[in-house]
C-alpha cells in the first residue's frame, strides 16, 4: 500500500471525526465569533448626573457589550447642546475607521454631512434616541415618540374628563426637533376633540418653561398642561407648586428626573411618560452585534415607553426603570 | 501497484479489514471519550459554581445577620423602651427631648459604624417616626401603614422581617434601593408591642455581591423572593420589558421539589440556593459556551490524536499485512519456477514460523524431486551404456563362422602354420574384445585388435587387399574406446574393397590435433555417391528413423559414433568423406587422455 494512500485515508478519517465531534455541540458551534474591532458609540452627553438619561443608556450599552461579546467605546460632548463638539468627535471617530458607529444625533440636520462621510468610507451607522435627516443609518433605535405622545394625551384626556376646567396647553421643548414634533403629534391625536389652546416652546430651558406656565396659569379655564420633556416638565411643576395651583391645573409630563418623581408623589404632576434608556443602549448594541455577525436587523427598533402615575411608581416592575440601580445611593 | 489495490489479494484484504475495523474502533472510542471529557468538564464547572453560589448565599446571610445583631441591641435598649412607652403628649417635655437626642446619637453611631446601613428608624405605634437625625425629614406623602415591612412586623411581633428589595421613599427627597429589616419592639415589662424598628440596608452591597461572584464571561446571578418575584436581576429592566426572560416556572418547580439539581434551558444552566435567613432564592446562571470555552480546541486536540492514531494504526496494519504476505509472495515466485522446469530452493527466509516451515518443507520436496530426477537420468544412462556394451561385445557371428570355416578348411589342407596363425589372431581378437570388461583401452591394444581382425580377413580374402598403419607413436599409450577401429575397417572391407577388382588398400592412421586424437580409416574401394553418403551421415545422427535402412555395417559405424558421443560428448564422433571410385575415409575424433589406464 502506498504511503500517500495511507496519509490521505487517515486525514479523511480525522476529518470525519472532527465533523462527528461537531455534531455533539451543535448549539455551541453555531455561535458566530464576536466581531473584531471596537464599536464606537457617540452619545449626546457623557458627563451627566448619575441616573441621568445618558448614564442609563451607557449602562445598557455596557451590559449588552458583555453579553454579546463586543468591544465598545463610548464618547460624546459634555453637554447635549454642544452640537459642534459632537460633530468634531464624530469626525475624529470616522478617521479611526471603526466597524460600526452608534450615534445619538444632537441635531437632526447638522450631523448629516458627517454621517454621509462615514457611509462613503463604508462604516455602517445605527442611530439611537434621535436620528438624522438621512436614509443612511441602517437602524434607528429609539422611543416611538408619537406613541409616547399618545400615552400622555390619553392620560390627559382621562384626567380632563373628570375635571371642571377643560382647556389644555402644551409646553414643548424646542421647535423643529423631531422628538418635539412627534410627541406633540401624538398628544394632539389622543386629545382629538378636546380644547387645546396652543403649544409653547421653552427652548430646553427650565426657567422659560416656568415663565410660560406662570403666564398660562393666569387663564382661569386652563385645566391641564402637557409638558413634552424633562426640562419642560420641571419648569411647569415648579410654577404650579409656587403658585399653589396643584388641584386646579393637572400636569402630564415626560421623563423621570428625581424631582419629577417627587412632584409626582406630591401630586403636582399627575403622570409622566417615561422612556426606557437602558433598553435603548442595550438594544442598539444588540442590533450592532447582530449586524456585524451578518444577521438582518430591523430598521426601526421601538424601545417603548411607560406611563407612570403616583399609583404605579413603586410597583416592582417600574422601580428600576424610575430609579436605576446605578444612580441610587 | 495495481495489484495491491485489487481486493483479491491477501494483503489488501487484510489491510482493508484491519483498517476498517480499527478505524471504526478508534472513531467510536474518540467520540465516547470526547463526550465524556465534555461532560466531566461540565459537571466540574457546575460543581465549582455550586460552591461559589453557596459562598454567595452565606456571605449575604452573614451580612444580614450582622444587621440583625444591631436590631437586637436596639430593641432591648432601655432608653428606646422608655421613648416608645411615652405617649404623644409627653414627648414635648424637656427630658424627653434629651432622650430623643440620646437615641438619635445612638442610631447615628450604628449608621456610621456600618456604612452599608442606609437608615435606622423607630416607629412608635402612634405613627410617630423617630429618624436618626433631625435633618432627615419624613416624606409627607407616604403612608407607612401600607408598607409591607410595617404590616408584617406588627403581625409577627418579636421577629425580624426581611423585605424584598425596593425603593424606599420614606425620607423626603431621597429614593434609595434598600432591603429592610423590620422588627416589632415589645415592652420588656408586659411584652406588649410598643413600636417597630426599621433598619434599611443599602441594596448596593447585595447587588455587588451578586455581580462579583459570577462564572464565565456571560454568567450572572439573580435573586428571587419566596413568591418568585425578582429581588435582584442584573438586567431587571430587560426582564420587565420582556426583552429577556428567565424560565421562572421551571426554576420555582425545581426549588419546590427540594432536590439539589441544575435546571437547563437552552444553553443556560440555572442553579439555585435558598437562604434560610431571608427565604431568598439565589439563582446562578452559567452559559454553556462559558462552561466549555475550549470545546473547539478540545475538538481539535481529539481530532489530532485521532489522526495520529489513524496513522500509527495504518502504518502498523500495513506492516503486519505486508509482513504476512511478502514471504508468501516470495514463496509463490519461487514456486512459479517449477513451471519452467527450474527447481529453485527457497533457502532461509524472513517470515513467521509457519511460512518458514512451509518453505522448509517445500525445499525438502524440491530436493527429493531433484534426487529422483538425477536418479532417473543416471538409470537411463546406465541402461544405454549397458545396451551399447552388449552391442560392442557382439562380434558378427557370420564372421566367426566364416573364420572357423576357414580354419577348418586350412586344417584339411594341412596348412598347419596358417591354422595356428589364424587361431591365435582370433584368440587375440576375442581377448582384446573382452578386455576384462573395461570400456577404455590403450590405442596400442586397439591397434592389436584391429591387426588381428585384419590378419584373419587377409587370410580369408587372399591377395584381395593389403593394409598399412601410420600411427603417431605419441598417441599409442593414450586411451580410446575399445572396438572403435574394427567396425570401420569392417565397413571399409565390405563396402569398399570387396566391390572392386583391383587390390585394395586400407590405411589406418592416427595423430594428435591439439588435444583431440584423430584416428582415420581410409580405403580406396568403390566409394559412395552423395546419396549414400548423406544416408550414412544422417544415420549417424538419427538413431531412431533410419535404423531399418542401414545394413549391419552401417549399424556398426553408427554404434561407434554413438559410443564416442556418449563417452566424450556431442562435439566428438565420426566424420565421413567419400567419393565414388576413389574411396571412403572415416575419421574418429575424441579427446586425448593419456591416462593412467595402463595395460
Amino acid at each position: 500500500m502506498k504511503r500517500w494512500y495511507l496519509l490521505m485515508s487517515s486525514l479523511m478519517a480525522a476529518l470525519a471525526l472532527f465533523m462527528a465531534l461537531s455534531l455533539f455541540y451543535d448549539s455551541a458551534s453555531s455561535e458566530v465569533p464576536a466581531p473584531e474591532g471596537t464599536i464606537e458609540i457617540v452619545l449626546k452627553s457623557i458627563v451627566g448626573q448619575p441616573m441621568d438619561f445618558w448614564d442609563v443608556v451607557d449602562q445598557g450599552i455596557v451590559d449588552a457589550a458583555r453579553e454579546f461579546g463586543v468591544n465598545v467605546e463610548v464618547s460624546g460632548p459634555r453637554f447635549e447642546k454642544e452640537i459642534n463638539s459632537q460633530i468634531q468627535i464624530l469626525d475624529n471617530i470616522i478617521q479611526k475607521n471603526p466597524p460600526l458607529i452608534i450615534l445619538a444625533a444632537s441635531d437632526y440636520k447638522k450631523l448629516v454631512e458627517s454621517v454621509e462621510r462615514a457611509s462613503l468610507q463604508g462604516i455602517p451607522i445605527i442611530t439611537i434616541d434621535s436620528g438624522v435627516d438621512s436614509d443612511i443609518p441602517i437602524s434607528f433605535v429609539a422611543t416611538n415618540n408619537v406613541d409616547a405622545g399618545v400615552k400622555a394625551g390619553e392620560e390627559m384626556k382621562r384626567l380632563i374628563d373628570e375635571h371642571d376646567r377643560k382647556q389644555i396647553a402644551i409646553v414643548s421643548h424646542i421647535q423643529e426637533t423631531a422628538t418635539a414634533i412627534e410627541r406633540e403629534r401624538g398628544v394632539r391625536s389622543a386629545l382629538e376633540g378636546e380644547n387645546i389652546i396652543g403649544t409653547w416652546f421653552c427652548d430646553v430651558e427650565q426657567d422659560i418653561a416656568y415663565q410660560i406656565t406662570l403666564e398660562l396659569l393666569k387663564n382661569p379655564d386652563l385645566g391641564g398642561i402637557v409638558a413634552l420633556n424633562e426640562v419642560a416638565s420641571l419648569g411647569v411643576a415648579r410654577a404650579i407648586r409656587e403658585s399653589n395651583s396643584k388641584r386646579d391645573v393637572l400636569v402630564v409630563g415626560f421623563d423621570n428626573a428625581v424631582q419629577e418623581l417627587s412632584d409626582l408623589e406630591e401630586g403636582i404632576i399627575q403622570a409622566t411618560v417615561v422612556q426606557r434608556p437602558y433598553n435603548m443602549g442595550y438594544l442598539s448594541v444588540k442590533a450592532a452585534a447582530d449586524y456585524l455577525k451578518g444577521n438582518d436587523i430591523d430598521p426601526l427598533v421601538d424601545t417603548g415607553s411607560v406611563l407612570i402615575t403616583k399609583d404605579n411608581m413603586f410597583e416592582r416592575q417600574y422601580q428600576e426603570l424610575l430609579f436605576p440601580f446605578s444612580g441610587i445611593k | 501497484m495495481k495489484k495491491a489495490l485489487s481486493f483479491g489479494t491477501l494483503e489488501s484484504r487484510i489491510y482493508t479489514i484491519f483498517t476498517v475495523m480499527i478505524f471504526s474502533a478508534i472513531f467510536v472510542m474518540q467520540l465516547v471519550s470526547f463526550r465524556y471529557t465534555i461532560d466531566t468538564v461540565k459537571s466540574t464547572t457546575i460543581d465549582s459554581n455550586r460552591v461559589v453560589l453557596h459562598q454567595l448565599v452565606s456571605q449575604m446571610d452573614s451580612y444580614i445577620q450582622g444587621m440583625e445583631h444591631i436590631s437586637q441591641a436596639v430593641t432591648v435598649d432601655d432608653q428606646i423602651q422608655m421613648f416608645l412607652t411615652t405617649s404623644a403628649e409627653d414627648s414635648g417635655k424637656v427630658e424627653m427631648e434629651d432622650t430623643i437626642q440620646f437615641i438619635r446619637q445612638k442610631l447615628q453611631n450604628y449608621i456610621q459604624a456600618r456604612e452599608d446601613i442606609s437608615d435606622i428608624l423607630l416607629i412608635r405605634m402612634d405613627r410617630f417616626i423617630l429618624t436618626s437625625s433631625e435633618d432627615v425629614k419624613i416624606n409627607p406623602w407616604t403612608a407607612i401603614q401600607d408598607k409591607d415591612w410595617f404590616i408584617d412586623a406588627v403581625e409577627v411581633g418579636n421577629k425580624t422581617i426581611v423585605s424584598s428589595s425596593y425603593v424606599q421613599n420614606l425620607i423626603w427627597g431621597r429614593y434609595s434601593w434598600v432591603v429592610s429589616l423590620s422588627k416589632g419592639i415589645l415592652s420588656k415589662e408586659d411584652g406588649i408591642l410598643k413600636g417597630i424598628l426599621l433598619v434599611d440596608l443599602k441594596f448596593n452591597r447585595i447587588k455587588d455581591l451578586c455581580q462579583s461572584l459570577v462564572i464565565g464571561q456571560k454568567g450572572y446571578n439573580f435573586i428571587l423572593d419566596n413568591e418568585g418575584n425578582y429581588v435582584f436581576h442584573p438586567t431587571q429592566q430587560l426582564v420587565y420589558s420582556n426583552i429577556k426572560s428567565e424560565p421562572l416556572e421551571g426554576i420555582m418547580a425545581m426549588i419546590h421539589s427540594g432536590e439539589i439539581q441544575t435546571y437547563q434551558r437552552d444553553e443556560r444552566y440555572y442553579m439555585v440556593e435558598t437562604s434560610q435567613l431571608t427565604g431568598w432564592h439565589v439563582v446562578s446562571v452559567i452559559y454553556e459556551s462559558d462552561i466549555i470555552t475550549e470545546w473547539k480546541s478540545l475538538q481539535l486536540i481529539y481530532t489530532l490524536i485521532g489522526l495520529v492514531l489513524f496513522l500509527i494504526v495504518g502504518l502498523a496494519t500495513n506492516k503486519i499485512s505486508s509482513g504476512i504476505t511478502k514471504p508468501v509472495r516470495k514463496l509463490q515466485e519461487i514456486m512459479q519456477t517449477v513451471e519452467t522446469g527450474e527447481f529453485r530452493v527457497v533457502g532461509s527466509i524472513k517470515a513467521t514460523d509457519e511460512i518458514r516451515e512451509l518453505a522448509r518443507e517445500y525445499d525438502i520436496m524440491v530436493g527429493r524431486i531433484r534426487e529422483l530426477m538425477d536418479a532417473n537420468t543416471r538409470e537411463q544412462e546406465l541402461k544405454r551404456k549397458s545396451d551399447l556394451k552388449a552391442l560392442q561385445a557382439q562380434i558378427n557371428p557370420h564372421f566367426l563362422y566364416n573364420t572357423l570355416d576357414s580354419i577348418i578348411w586350412m586344417g584339411e589342407m594341412k596348412q598347419n602354420e596358417k591354422v595356428v596363425q589364424m587361431t591365435s589372431a582370433l584368440s587375440k581378437l576375442f581377448r582384446i574384445s573382452i578386455s576384462k570388461g573395461r570400456d577404455l583401452i590403450s590405442i596400442r591394444n586397439e591397434l592389436e585388435h584391429v591387426k588381428s581382425y585384419l590378419t584373419i580377413q587377409e587370410m580369408r580374402y587372399q591377395d584381395k587387399f593389403r593394409y598399412e598403419m601410420n600411427m603417431d607413436p605419441e598417441i599409442l599409450d593414450m586411451t580410446t574406446l575399445k572396438i572403435t577401429l574394427q567396425p570401420l575397417v569392417e565397413n571399409a572391407i565390405y563396402h569398399g574393397i570387396k566391390e572392386v577388382d583391383h587390390e585394395g588398400l586400407i590405411s589406418i592412421s592416427g595423430w594428435l590435433e591439439d588435444d583431440v586424437i584423430v584416428l582415420e580409416v581410409r580405403d580406396n574401394g568403390i566409394g559412395m555417391n552423395e546419396a549414400q553418403l548423406a544416408l550414412l551421415v544422417e544415420g549417424l545422427e538419427r538413431s531412431d528413423v533410419s535404423a531399418v535402412r542401414l545394413n549391419r555395417q552401417g549399424l556398426g559405424v553408427r554404434n561407434v559414433h554413438e559410443r564416442i558421443q556418449l563417452y566424450f560428448g556431442k562435439e566428438y564422433g565420426l566424420v565421413c568423406e567419400s567419393s565414388p571410385g576413389v574411396g571412403t575415409c572415416i575419421s574418429v575424433r575424441f579427446p586425448a587422455s593419456s591416462l593412467e589406464v595402463v595395460f
